[in-house]
């Protein structure tokens, strides 16, 4: 079943055209890769799938249900996060404060039960507790949940961004550029997370990469963008050997 | 356990801090009891300031004007007709509100509502622009309540102003608010929505991407931090009686700027410590603006010295201690004991 698809979507900042006819579906429960050279328009398709920006035409649909132009906020309650390319965590507040905020929108208690301090308002802060430090304890974070984000090295950062957006009880889960800045070591960890949280959590994965490595090792599905056109689509190995995808990074051989 | 016995020991702390102020109120002087007035009023504008400041990260330069629309809303309400009548000399009042008396205490809550009212509907153009640009547009916001306090005659008495308000406030209603304001916003700051406020300070665009309505939740902050700023207006008000658009100007704002700076952007118990630091410390300091002997030099009063060591005061705060005295840290009765824990171990 495919759970999210996206139909000619154009994106257009005024004459140019960042993304133009694209179309994508993802199938439920697969690791898709969105890969491309620098500027090819993949964090603009992920701007439009979240909600950031409005697509200038197109339809987005998730579950069925068409999205094209809702806020951010409302599409996380529909079961979509991301996590940004440079790791923006809220970093004056601990991993489980950051954590927390993920659970925010399924806050029922009212505001009168937070400043009365009313039984609804402890039971359902303590159970959110709760839920938090055991999904730490499943990312291996449970240690560090006390800690100041921006104390934490760099990979557990990201593992922290990631941990806040699998909060918010997501189906789809948008990772942009997650081993970025990473060393090989840190890189082959992150493959095996990001495969372990698929089977942990049923999540299905979108996820914009550079490294090939890491693109081959864990995508069961490419999708390759250029100059904001979809160029290929296919299995990793096929996508590899594809003539216009090799010219896209490499450039035309010389005649 | 520890819960139950912190939350004694908070009960215990503001019943002793009461007793005192029953003491302070029979046996202290009228010049003490006025700073301490002060002091309460300071301590619950500076806290309410610092939830759209420091907590909600939203830089907003909007507390005179709502403890301005505070102070006229709750005076006018309660002023007598009697004394509306003899004190609109230039245009009388407009008529449905002149016959209007309340008693204090609801004057004072109906001051509270109608800032927040105004504060809602000045969210929605006013959270239309982030940063610098939301600080233009609230100073622009308190110029136009100045501009308004002196040309709607009918309503405010322009230039003239209010006097002859009732001497209402005294220790117990200042303080009384005081400590109730801070619990509200304590218990605020330290729920979802509290999180959710943080949140938006550190990054709006991932806390938008998390499933937050940012939206709503600065407005939550601005419309709470408008509801006490315009009760402490009126309590204000009701402290020195008479009112005039010139009491209300930015540099309201500036001192309250000066004080959540300085107590650290984000922690309440910042906030009261450097309320008590600079209302009582600028009564303290008036020896400075008066001449000075020295030995045998005499140094000539110069009026307005106290605002050049608070410059300096300020100046040293963003050089030496940049998070202000408590940075983004809150007193708790359990770092309060392992303070001792510590201290004993050694």
């Amino acid at each position: 079943m495919s759970i999210l698809k996206c139909d000619d979507l154009i994106m257009q900042f005024g004459g140019l055209a960042a993304v133009n006819h694209f179309s994508l579906s993802i199938e439920a429960g697969t690791i898709k890769g969105l890969i491309g050279p620098n500027g090819a328009g993949k964090t603009t398709v992920f701007n439009m799938i979240t909600g950031n920006y409005k697509p200038t035409s197109g339809n987005i649909t998730f579950f069925n249900e068409s999205i094209t132009g809702l806020k951010p906020y409302k599409i996380v309650a529909r079961g979509m996060a991301r996590t940004f390319q440079n790791i923006r965590l809220f970093s004056n507040l601990s991993v489980l404060d950051n954590v927390l905020v993920g659970f925010h929108h399924k806050i029922k208690y009212k505001l009168y039960d937070a400043v009365m301090r009313l039984p609804r308002f402890k039971s359902e802060e303590r159970i959110m507790h709760e839920t938090c430090l055991q999904l730490l304890d499943r990312v291996g974070l449970k240690d560090r949940a006390y800690l100041k984000a921006d104390e934490l090295p760099y990979g557990d950062q990201r593992k922290t961004e990631i941990a806040r957006a699998l909060a918010t009880g997501p189906k789809l889960l948008l990772l942009d550029e997650p081993a970025a800045g990473m060393n090989p070591q840190e890189t082959t960890d992150l493959m095996y997370f990001i495969s372990e949280i698929r089977d942990k959590f049923d999540v299905t994965i979108l996820l914009i990469e550079h490294d090939m490595r890491f693109v081959m090792g864990l995508c069961e599905d490419v999708t390759v963008l250029d100059h904001g056109e979809k160029i290929a689509e296919g299995k990793p190995a096929d996508v590899q050997k594809n003539q216009k995808v090799i010219v896209a990074y490499l450039g035309e051989p010389d005649a | 356990m520890n819960k139950t016995r912190n939350s004694l020991l908070t009960i215990a702390a503001i019943v002793v801090f009461f007793i005192f102020l029953w003491y302070a109120s029979t046996h202290f002087n009228k010049y003490s009891i006025r700073i301490m007035n002060d002091v309460a009023i300071f301590m619950m504008l500076a806290v309410s300031y610092n939830l759209i400041n420091g907590v909600t990260g939203q830089f907003s330069l909007e507390p005179n004007g709502f403890t301005a629309i505070g102070a006229y809303v709750s005076s006018l309400l309660t002023l007598t007709v009697a004394q509306k009548h003899a004190m609109f000399i230039i245009v009388p009042m407009i008529h449905p509100f002149d016959t209007w008396h309340l008693p204090f205490l609801a004057a004072l809550i109906v001051g509270g509502l109608v800032t927040s009212v105004i504060a809602f509907v000045l969210a929605f153009p006013v959270f239309r622009v982030r940063g610098d640009y939301l600080a233009i547009v609230t100073l622009g916001f308190g110029i136009v309540i100045r501009v308004f306090s002196t040309n709607a005659i009918s309503l405010t008495n322009g230039a003239l102003g209010l006097k002859g308000i009732s001497e209402s406030t005294n220790l117990w209603w200042s303080w009384g608010w005081a400590v109730f304001s801070i619990i509200i916003i304590m218990r605020l700051v330290n729920s979802g929505y509290g999180r959710a406020m943080k949140a938006i300070r550190d990054d709006e665009d991932a806390a938008i991407a998390m499933g937050i309505n940012s939206l709503k939740i600065k407005m939550i902050a601005f419309i709470t931090s408008a509801f006490f700023e315009g009760v402490a207006g009126g309590l204000l008000a009701h402290l020195i009686t008479t009112i005039s658009p010139t009491l209300f100007t930015f540099f309201l704002t500036f001192n309250l700027l000066i004080i959540i700076v300085v107590g650290g952007l984000g922690s309440m118990t910042g906030s009261i410590i450097a309320t008590v630091m600079v209302v009582w410390g600028s009564e303290l300091l008036r020896v400075v603006d008066q001449p000075m002997h020295i030995f045998s030099i005499t140094i000539p009063g110069v009026p307005g010295m106290r605002m050049i060591l608070f410059s300096v005061l300020l100046i040293a705060t963003m050089i030496f201690a940049r998070e202000g005295i408590m940075g983004q840290r809150e007193f708790s009765w359990n770092s309060f004991f392992n303070m001792f824990r510590a201290r004993k171990q050694r």
